[in-house]
Parts: structure tokens; sequence; C-alpha cells
């Protein structure tokens, strides 16, 4: 009973909490509009404090609305939101990824609002680039209004790859295997992943997918239309994998996380690592070289980029929505997105942004050649699928990676566990 | 004998109670000075009970028959015992975790348990530092499990870790580091050697107090008949400690069963969910997943089957309070 009782305690700890962290939109009888507004952490302090700035400088130009942000850590949000939409405490406007598994959860869960008229008063299909756009219509109407768009791609030690004597960057997955192989023939660790976090090194599989499958493959393969256990390059993508979790990743990745893993390449003991563009601000926070560090596109062959949106949603039950939308405008505006630049991601959502050539660093530059050569986008696979299809898929994943599981097999048993849980 | 036989019948022992007679005492006695009376002091602590330990239980049971994201949003809906059907046919990771709390279950009556009593055994001897040594072993288990496990993830971690560092200069395996928590084999005995070493120290300062019960007449009567070490604890000590041995036992056993922070720290039930374990299946599945009926249903599995383990404690532990009346 003692098991129980503290249980209960546990229980009734969190549903206080849970009731007393609930903010609520709210329209006060002052005449002030209070918007509630839930964003993920930002980590970097220079971000916050622009976000901060964003605020301070919209409720000066709009005396009769405020704005209360409340940022969380990534499970904290998801939590809080889960509890409080549909009751008086959800938000006015809520940050999240806006891929299907994530974002679309909470469409589907009328958390959100269908946008419609704002992006009609607004003209906000002008503003936005077609790639920030495509996720946020993608379930009829417009749910969200894009925030940012980050692409992941491999950035590399060119000291260790001249090292072992590769002189251009991989252009193809053969080519890509090759180098790796060249670096691990010089005793160089080719590439850095951290396991225990599971996305990390999904980043990987999903660009064999992407490769090997082709786009219109994969993405039949994401929207449950391929048989998983039928495609050949299904297993073939999960042989790969094998093949450089076995002979190219740095021992032990699977014990370690991203941040673990990420001192690796830092440090100089692995040539390579898949990251997002919000890696070149860690790169210049751990004092490398940055003359000595380059980025080039995942060699998948499609052209497509390989990344994922984050956007700004109104809640349905929202009572102040107009007032959140206008806050959503000026937010995205080419004015304050030309001035947070680089702070979020290193290309804005607004297609009018421009970077500063004078300001940018060589990997700013790379980042915007490999955007600009970018014809559509995938997604990474954990916004693709709906969050316990994303833990099977990462389950099969680490047993491949890590030798229990035969490739043969791995395409069967997720499409088994699809089929199971429509 | 007239007398004697008067003596006789007024010396008559009473008639043994009948049954309805003692039913009567019964409702007298909650009617007149008992459970009744003692309701208005009972109340906040039964309300407070009701709320915070019943009605969760049944909320956890209702709910694992319904098919909910967790969302007041999306309505939920009756799907009878599919969570259940789902949960033992095509779930890939309930009976892994199912194993893991077994195995877990099993190696800590085993192994925490035994490592207890032999520190215990051991500093229950006039020893030099006897009191250091004590307080060394115990802090272990002062330490919040999180913090151990973030500890321990470092003495494993296969590149800056204490164990590859050693494995390294005395030449062991192939120089690329001790990768205990990456091997899906050998995660779980990993995370549970962390465990160990937080709850040994525990135990022994519960079989600490059992030894103090320990009578010395026996142990010195026993020595005077001839009996060796062994037989002195077999026979003596061991006896002795019954009562103790249950309590470590049973307490162990609920530390086992709702094993959550060491393996999320540790693994996060990884790698490949090879270390996953019932309380921590049910966390992922309502909260992760936001699969909030299969959640419940292995909550309510999780729940019979402390219930099966812990029941039998309570009743014996009871039982022991009625016989000292």
């Amino acid at each position: 009973m003692r098991l129980f009782a503290k249980a209960a305690a546990a229980v009734a700890a969190v549903a206080l909490l849970a009731g007393c962290s609930g903010g609520g939109s709210n329209a006060a009888g002052s005449g002030t509009t209070t918007l509630e507004w839930w964003t993920i952490n930002l980590t970097a302090p220079a971000a916050n404090a622009a976000v901060d700035k964003i605020i301070a400088d919209f409720e000066k130009d709009n005396p009769g609305i405020k704005v209360k942000r409340t940022p969380r850590a990534v499970d904290a949000h998801k939590d809080s939101l889960r509890t409080a939409i549909g009751t008086s405490a959800a938000p006015d406007i809520y940050d999240y990824w806006a891929g299907p598994g994530l974002g679309g959860e909470l469409v589907k869960a009328n958390a959100s609002a269908d946008l419609t008229e704002y992006y009609k008063q607004y003209k906000w299909d002008e503003r936005f680039s077609d790639a920030a756009l495509a996720p946020v219509k993608q379930y009829g109407g417009y749910h969200g209004v894009p925030w940012k768009l980050n692409g992941e791609a491999l950035y590399y030690n060119k000291k260790l790859f001249a090292q072992a004597g590769i002189t251009e960057t991989p252009k193809t997955l053969d080519e890509l295997g090759a180098a790796a192989k060249k670096l691990k023939d010089a005793g160089i660790t080719p590439i850095q992943f951290g396991g225990t976090v599971n996305w990390h090194v999904m980043r990987l599989l999903d660009t064999f997918l992407e490769g090997k499958c082709g786009s219109e493959t994969f993405d039949k393969l994401v929207t449950k239309q391929a048989d998983w256990g039928q495609e050949q390059c299904v297993t073939d993508s999960f042989t790969e994998l094998q093949t450089w979790s076995k002979d190219y990743f740095n021992p032990g990745f699977i014990g370690i996380n991203n941040d673990e893993s990420s001192a690796l390449f830092f440090g100089g003991k692995a040539a390579m690592a898949l990251e997002g563009d919000w890696f070149n601000a860690s790169i210049e926070d751990q004092k490398m070289n940055l003359a000595d560090v380059g980025v080039f596109s995942l060699p998948t062959g499609t052209s497509r980029l390989y990344g994922f949106e984050q956007a700004q949603y109104i809640t349905k039950d929202s009572k102040n929505k107009d007032a959140a939308a206008k806050f959503l405008d000026y937010f995205t505006s080419k004015a304050v997105q030309q001035e947070t630049l680089g702070l979020f991601a290193v290309q804005s959502v607004n297609k009018d942004v421009k970077a500063d050539a004078a300001k940018a660093t060589q990997l700013t530059k790379d980042w915007d050649g490999i955007f600009k050569d970018a014809k559509g986008l995938y997604m990474n696979n954990d916004q693709n699928f709906n969050q316990s299809q994303t833990r099977e898929y990462w389950r099969i994943q680490n047993l491949v990676a890590t030798g229990g599981l035969d490739p043969q097999q791995a395409g069967a048993d997720m499409q088994k566990f699809l089929e199971s849980s429509q | 004998m007239t007398k004697l036989t008067d003596t006789r019948f007024t010396a008559q022992p009473p008639a043994p109670r009948s049954r309805p007679h003692q039913k009567k005492n019964l409702v007298q006695r909650i009617g007149k000075g008992g459970f009744i009376a003692s309701l208005p002091f009972l109340a906040p602590a039964l309300a407070a009970y009701v709320v915070f330990v019943i009605a969760p239980m049944i909320s956890a049971v209702r709910l694992s028959l319904y098919q909910w994201s967790g969302y007041n949003t999306d309505p939920q809906v009756f799907v009878g015992f599919k969570n259940y059907v789902r949960l033992f046919t095509q779930d890939p990771v309930f009976w892994t975790s199912v194993q893991n709390t077994v195995i877990w279950v099993v190696l800590s009556i085993i192994i925490p348990t035994s490592l207890g009593l032999v520190m215990a055994l051991a500093l229950n001897q006039p020893l030099v530092g006897r009191n250091l040594f004590r307080s060394v072993f115990y802090i272990p288990g002062v330490l919040a499990p999180i913090a151990v496990a973030n500890m321990w993830r470092w003495m494993y971690n296969p590149n800056y870790g204490v164990f590859s560092e050693i494995s390294k200069t005395l030449h062991i395996g192939d120089g690329s580091g001790v990768t205990f928590l990456s091997d899906p084999k050998v995660a779980i005995y990993a995370v549970f050697a962390a465990f160990v070493w937080q709850i040994a120290g525990l135990n022994m300062v519960l079989f600490l107090a059992g030894l103090q019960g320990v009578s010395k007449e026996l142990v010195e009567s026993a020595r005077l008949d001839g009996a060796n070490n062994w037989q002195v604890f077999r026979n003596v000590t061991l006896p002795a400690l019954r009562p103790t041995v249950v309590i470590v036992m049973v307490l162990t056993i609920v530390h086992s069963i709702k094993v959550f922070d060491l393996i999320v720290g540790m693994t996060g039930g990884g790698p490949a969910q090879s270390s996953q374990v019932l309380a921590l299946w049910s966390y992922t599945q309502s909260f992760l997943n936001h699969d909030f009926g299969l959640g419940n249903a292995v909550a309510t599995v999780l729940l019979v089957v402390t219930l099966i383990l812990v029941v039998p404690y309570l009743i014996w532990s009871t039982k022991g309070a009625d016989d000292h009346r």
C-alpha cells in the first residue's frame, strides 16, 4: 500500500502542478488583450533576447495588446499542450513542429485554427517561400504560420578529410561510403552519432531511404502508401545503416547522446557530423577554427533538402485570434526577420529577407548554396510518423545498428507495426 | 452434598457465546464506541485516500478500456479489452519490459539483499573505522536516482568513462572503450549494477538494525555448545533476523517493480528498447506516444503484479500485529 500511497501522492502533485501551470488566453476587461504564447525553449541567449525585444517592440506599437511568452523544454511543452488544449488554460499561440506526426497530431486533435482568412488579410501566401508554406498547407486550409525552416547536411573537418586523402566532397551515397572507408583506413572515426536520443542516427537512415528509394517511394513509404516489407530499397537502406554503424560510427555510439558525440567532432576526433544549420552557432561556441570546417548537402541524388519546419499555431478556441494574427504578422515581417536572421536559422521563411554577404561566414554561405540548390523538402521521419510509429522506427533502426536484427527483416517488422497501429 | 451440588451449579462456567450474541456485540461496538464514532476523525484521511489513491487507480483501469490521445478535444472511445489484446499480441516491447522487470526483481532479491546482509554482518563486528564504513556504504542510498544515473552514465562513457580508461590502461579489449550501455544484451545489467550500488547500503542499515535485536546470550550459549560461525549464523542469527529479512525483501521488491529513474537517466529504455521496464513503458505509451489507453493497460498489469507480490506481505504484517495484541 505504501507504493500506492506514494504513487497517489505523485499523481496528486502532478495534477496540482498541471492545474497551476495553465495560462489561458483572455480578453481583459481593462481593454488590454493579453496573448498567451507558449514556445519551445531557445538555447542561445542571443535568440531569447531577440524574442524578448520583438515582444517589447510589438507591445510598444500596439498598446492594447500584451504578449505573455511561456517557454518550456520540449517534453514539458508537449505535456502542457496536451493537458491545456480544449480547456480555458490553452494558450492563444503555440510553437510546434509542422510535420504530420507532431503538428499534424494537434491539427487532428482540433487544437489548431484554420488561418485562411488571415492568410488573405495579411497576404502571407506572398510572404513565405513555397518550401515554408508546404507544411502548413498539407492538412487543407492553413494551419500555422511558418517561423523557421531548418536544413540538415553533413559538416566535415577539412583537415581530417585531407589527412585521409579525400580531395572532394562526396556527390553520391557510394562516394560517401568510399570517403568513410578512406577515413577509417586512415585511423579516423568517419562520423559521430549519439544513439540514446534515437533521432540522431535516424537522420542517416532517412538519408539512405531517400537516396536508395528515391523521392517518390520515400514519400509513399512515410505516408503508408508503399509496403516497407516489399521494397528492396528499404532492405538496402537498413543494410547500409548496419555497415555504417559497424564500421564508421564512433565506438559505443548507442550509449551516448548527441551532445557527448558532438564533442568528438568539436575535438577533431570525428571527421563528419550530420547536423542542422543551427550547428553553425555550436561550432563557433566551441571555438573551432571555422576555416577547418565545411558543410555539404546529403548526397542522396534527389536534390531535395532534408529538414523540418517549426510554425506558430493559433489555437482553435482562442478568443484573441485577431490580436494573435497581428502579432504573428509582425513576428514574420521582413523587418523583424531581417534583424534576427541567423539567430533561429540561417535562412528566413520570409522570402524577401536576404543575408548580408559582408557579415556572412563561409559556413553561412555554404548553407545558402544548399538551400538555393534544393528542389523540394523531405522531412525527418520523426516528423512524418506519429509518436508510437516513430518509437518503433527507432527501435528497429537501433536493433539493426547494433546487430540485433537482420536488415532483411527490418522492413517487414516496420510494415507489421504500421498496419497494427492504423 | 447438596451444598456441593449448589456450589457446582453456582460455579458453572459461562456458556460459550452464541454467534448471534457475538454479532450483537460487534454491532453494538460499532454503533456505540467504534466505527461510527470514529468516522468524523477518519473522514478527512479517508477522503484524501479515496481521492488520491483509489480514484486514480480506478481511473487508470477505466482508461485502459478506452482509446484516447490525452487531448481534451479528442474524445475517449470505448474499445473494451482491445488495448490488452494489442499489448499481449502486437506490442513489440511489452514482453521485453515484462522480462526485464522480472529479471530486475529476481536479481534485486538475490544480489543487493545478500550484499547488504554481508556488509551488515561485517560492520557489526568491532572494527576500526566501523562507523565511517557504515556511512560510506549508506551514502549512495540517499542520492537521487537520477543523479546516480548521470554519474554511472559518465562512468560507462565509452570515450571518457572510468571503465574505458581502466580497460585501455590494462589493455583489455580492442581499445575502443567499454560499451556496456550500448550492448542490448548487457545494458539492463549495466543499469542494474548502479541500482545495486545505490540500494545495498540501505539494506545494510536495515540488517544492522535487525542484528541489534539478536540475543547475545543465545549466540554465546551456541558457541559454548561448540557451534562454529556458520552454525551460529544459520541457527541463531538468521532466524532472529527473519522479520528484518521479510521487510528488506518486500522493500526491495517494491523498489524493483517501480524502477524508473535509473533506466530513464542511463539508457532511456534503449538501446532498441532492450532495457525497457513496465513502469517506464507505461509512461512512454501515455506521455510520449500519446496512447493513454495502452499506457494505462500497462499500468493496470503493473498494478496487478504489484498486488500479487505485496498483498501477502500486508496479510503477514497485519497478522503479526494482531498476534502481538
